[in-house]
């Protein structure tokens, strides 16, 4: 046995060590039940395969495995959303940034919050059956704000991943803690702000911190026990790549392949701190046993000349098998990114349009330079990309110590805001940023897990900034539709076969537009940025919608701590 | 113990007298702070504007500027033999101690509202609350700035930009894209909240 090999099998049992669950008589953590007993039945696997056709509930984070935020409810429609009133008003006991995705199951909602909350509420009153509060460890690492994008439930278990890094389980109807796993080390700047995704026994998780040089995941837990059971590193080993000098679009990015290389001969390959978070949930084919995801930017975010090649996987499109944590495709759209126009928004499976036309099964994903991709599922490649949505300006001007402008800003383009699909139209629905800023670059070496930006991006004082409501079909890569917003917009949105579309914007409104030709129908004023996607269920044959106002911190929108559900009166 | 003594002289004498130092076998939380009040304050107001306040101070914060002063990643003449003594535990049970003091009012004025706009843009420029949270209370190991002293937080902000202060370079990198009247607004914009 080698040297290293002694090395990586210690550091193989210490990781052991530091991953094994540890159960609920072993911690002490904080729930407080208010009225009883969530009523819900165990969730099985079939019920969550088919929740795509379920209306009642809202099972997944994005309604379904593929996560098309097409949900099948159609009592709140186009003729009748102006009768829309507000039919409860839940407000948590934290008022910071709300970008959480509801789920309903059995009429028991479960939403999350900023410092990795949990609440139980009666959906059809918005009164608490119980409310879990993370005893969070003393070292949080996390960029972006403390925020919370949802839970998952299987089985009798709801699971959650907190910002000091955990993934946790607990009792679906008490909200007790049953296990919770440690999922990396925060003081090296792990953080979890994705809700996970439990497929089949098992629990994936990915992980924040590409601000911090950590080398980026996803894991697969099993459900029942929290043990590890696969891991993948969204960062190879070899990481370098084809030396790509044009992105996705075809846009030369101003690459210095010939000093990149001989930095590569000078330091080596760059994988260990080089980033790769993974923001949102992974889309599940169930036919195939794969799942697709996309992979954030490479520390530092805008300097790159400590980290040469084209930094795989960071920026791409990443699909896995599930049972194995097997590589199968990648899609890479920036090469050697230096903006951080990386890819957060979590992929959609469809069947689209291939290249000869004929209908093939796809993936789309919406990325912070304003594109939405399309992409064969078989092998990841692109087939199309759509007009942009947003204004681009100066691609790919390298970063400046001085700040060069280009546009779009680092926030995009699509944060990493879930986009929404209506397949019977061919649309896919996105929100956007625009913010004009200056990029700048600085170089240091790699901190131990503070903060590795590599430089600055700046919002330019004076200049006007926007947001929009798109929708583009996604068989021709042409927007049919445009709504303009007085700020940029991040949270998320919702189709519903209504023929309607809700989302909302950081000042305070939440609206339903014709899913068709983008007319607003309905308005409501939060008092707070509704930054969150929409959830819709019903229940004894009532629609509701539901969404949360909180404000978000990135964008530094208005916070509040409201879960508000609508419904016709 | 320590009281409020020219900070120079406190901590050679707590050094020297190995009372207020920390060390392995201190039997208590209160032996082991006693060596912090000779400059950070005993009642949480520091003995000299540049020494920052560290009641009420997120508690992730206060571990990681210790770790780095042990691991000489922040330099400070004063720091790094007092938290050279510390195993983590040490420092994780005084980060812990202190976080659950008040936050001492220092009394600042409240920065005019001209000051306050230009403080307020330059946050909306490179995204302070961001990390800092809203509010500047920060979390973790994000500090609070709220109502911290004006010198103190003037001298960061200035040797994040010289680099002087290297155990942030994130930092660092944001305040060099921040114009000085930029950090000189928010400097006395922060210390008036």
């Amino acid at each position: 046995m080698g040297k290293r090999a002694i090395f990586a099998a210690a550091l193989a049992g210490a990781a052991s060590l530091l991953m094994a669950p540890v159960f609920a008589q072993e911690t002490k953590q904080e729930t407080k039940k208010t009225s009883g007993q969530a009523m819900v039945s165990p969730m099985t696997q079939d019920r969550l395969n088919t929740a795509d056709k379920n209306t009642n509930g809202f099972l997944l984070t994005n309604g379904n495995y593929a996560q098309t935020r097409f949900h099948p409810a159609r009592q709140i429609g186009r003729d009748n959303v102006k009768n829309l009133r507000v039919a409860w008003i839940f407000q948590t006991d934290v008022k910071e940034s709300l970008e959480t995705s509801p789920i309903v199951i059995d009429g028991v909602m479960y939403v999350t919050t900023s410092f990795s909350h949990v609440y139980a509420l009666d959906a059809k009153t918005g009164a608490e059956i119980w409310h879990y509060k993370h005893k969070m460890g003393p070292v949080t690492t996390y960029c972006c704000g403390p925020n919370n994008r949802g839970v998952q439930v299987l089985g009798d278990l709801v699971y959650l991943g907190t910002l000091d890094s955990k993934l946790v389980a607990l009792n679906a109807k008490t909200g007790d803690l049953v296990w919770q796993s440690d999922i990396a080390d925060p003081e090296l700047g792990y953080s979890e702000t994705m809700a996970p995704t439990v497929i089949k026994d098992k629990v994936l998780i990915g992980t924040n911190g590409g601000e911090y040089g950590i080398r980026g995941f996803v894991k697969a837990y099993d459900a029942k026990t929290g043990k590890l059971l696969w891991t993948f590193y969204t960062i190879p080993e070899n990481s370098v790549g084809v030396w790509a000098t044009k992105d996705a679009t075809g846009r030369d990015m101003r690459r210095n392949i010939q000093a990149e290389k001989d930095q590569l001969a000078k330091t080596g390959d760059p994988y260990q701190r080089l980033g790769g978070g993974v923001w949102q949930n992974p889309a599940i084919d169930l036919a195939t046993n794969r799942i697709y995801f996309v992979v954030g930017n490479p520390s530092p975010d805008l300097d790159g000349s400590n980290r040469p090649g084209d930094n795989l996987y960071t920026n791409s499109l990443v699909s896995l098998d599930l049972d194995t944590g097997k590589y199968v495709c990648h899609f890479q759209y920036i090469a050697h990114d230096v903006w951080d126009l990386d890819a957060a928004s979590p992929p959609v499976l469809l069947d689209v349009k291939g290249k000869d036309g004929k209908v093939i099964p796809g993936v789309i994903h919406a990325g912070k330079t304003g594109h939405i991709y399309v992409h064969d599922r078989k092998d990841c490649s692109l087939i199309r990309f759509s007009e942009a949505m947003v204004a681009q300006e100066n691609m790919w001007v390298l970063p400046t110590k001085e700040g060069a402008r280009m546009l779009p800003g680092a926030n995009g383009g699509v944060e990493w805001s879930p986009i929404a699909t209506d397949p019977s139209q061919g649309l896919a629905y996105a929100i956007n940023l625009h913010q004009p800023m200056t990029y700048h670059v600085e170089n240091s070496p790699y901190p131990n897990g503070k903060l590795w930006l590599g430089g600055a991006f700046k919002v330019i004082p004076g200049e006007t900034q926007s947001g929009n409501i798109t929708a583009v079909d996604y068989n021709t890569g042409k927007i049919k539709w445009q709504v303009k917003t007085p700020e940029p917009m991040i949270g998320g949105i919702l189709a519903t076969a209504g023929g309607l579309v809700f989302t909302g914007e950081g000042n305070g409104k939440f609206a339903a537009y014709n899913s068709s030709n983008g007319k607003e129908l309905w308005s409501f004023r939060a008092g707070a940025g509704v930054n969150a996607p929409p959830s819709t269920y019903m229940i004894d044959g009532k629609q509701y919608v539901v969404v949360g106002a909180g404000g978000n911190t990135q964008i530094d929108f208005r916070r509040g701590n409201n879960i508000i559900a609508f419904s016709l009166n | 113990m320590c009281g409020k003594l020219n900070m120079s002289v406190a901590v050679a004498l707590a050094i020297a007298s190995g009372v207020c130092a920390v060390t392995a076998n201190a039997q208590n939380i209160e032996e082991k702070v006693q060596i912090c009040a000779g400059c950070h304050g005993d009642d949480g107001k520091p003995i000299d504007k540049t020494i920052p306040a560290i009641w009420g101070q997120q508690q992730g914060y206060i571990y990681i500027q210790l770790r780095d002063y042990k691991r000489g990643d922040r330099r400070s003449d004063v720091m790094q033999p007092i938290a050279s003594t510390m195993e983590r535990e040490d420092m994780l049970a005084i980060a812990e101690y202190f976080s659950k003091k008040p936050w001492p009012d220092l009394g600042q004025p409240r920065a005019p509202k001209e000051i306050a706009n230009r403080a307020l843009r330059a946050n909306s420029s490179i995204g302070c609350t961001g990390c800092h949270l809203d509010q500047f209370q920060g979390d973790g190991t994000v500090p609070r700035l709220a109502g911290m002293s004006r010198d103190y937080l003037t001298k960061t902000m200035a040797d994040f930009r010289t680099r002087a202060r290297g155990n942030n370079p994130g930092m660092s990198d944001l305040m060099l894209a921040t114009a000085p009247e930029d950090a000189a607004a928010l400097a006395e914009y922060l210390s008036g909240l």
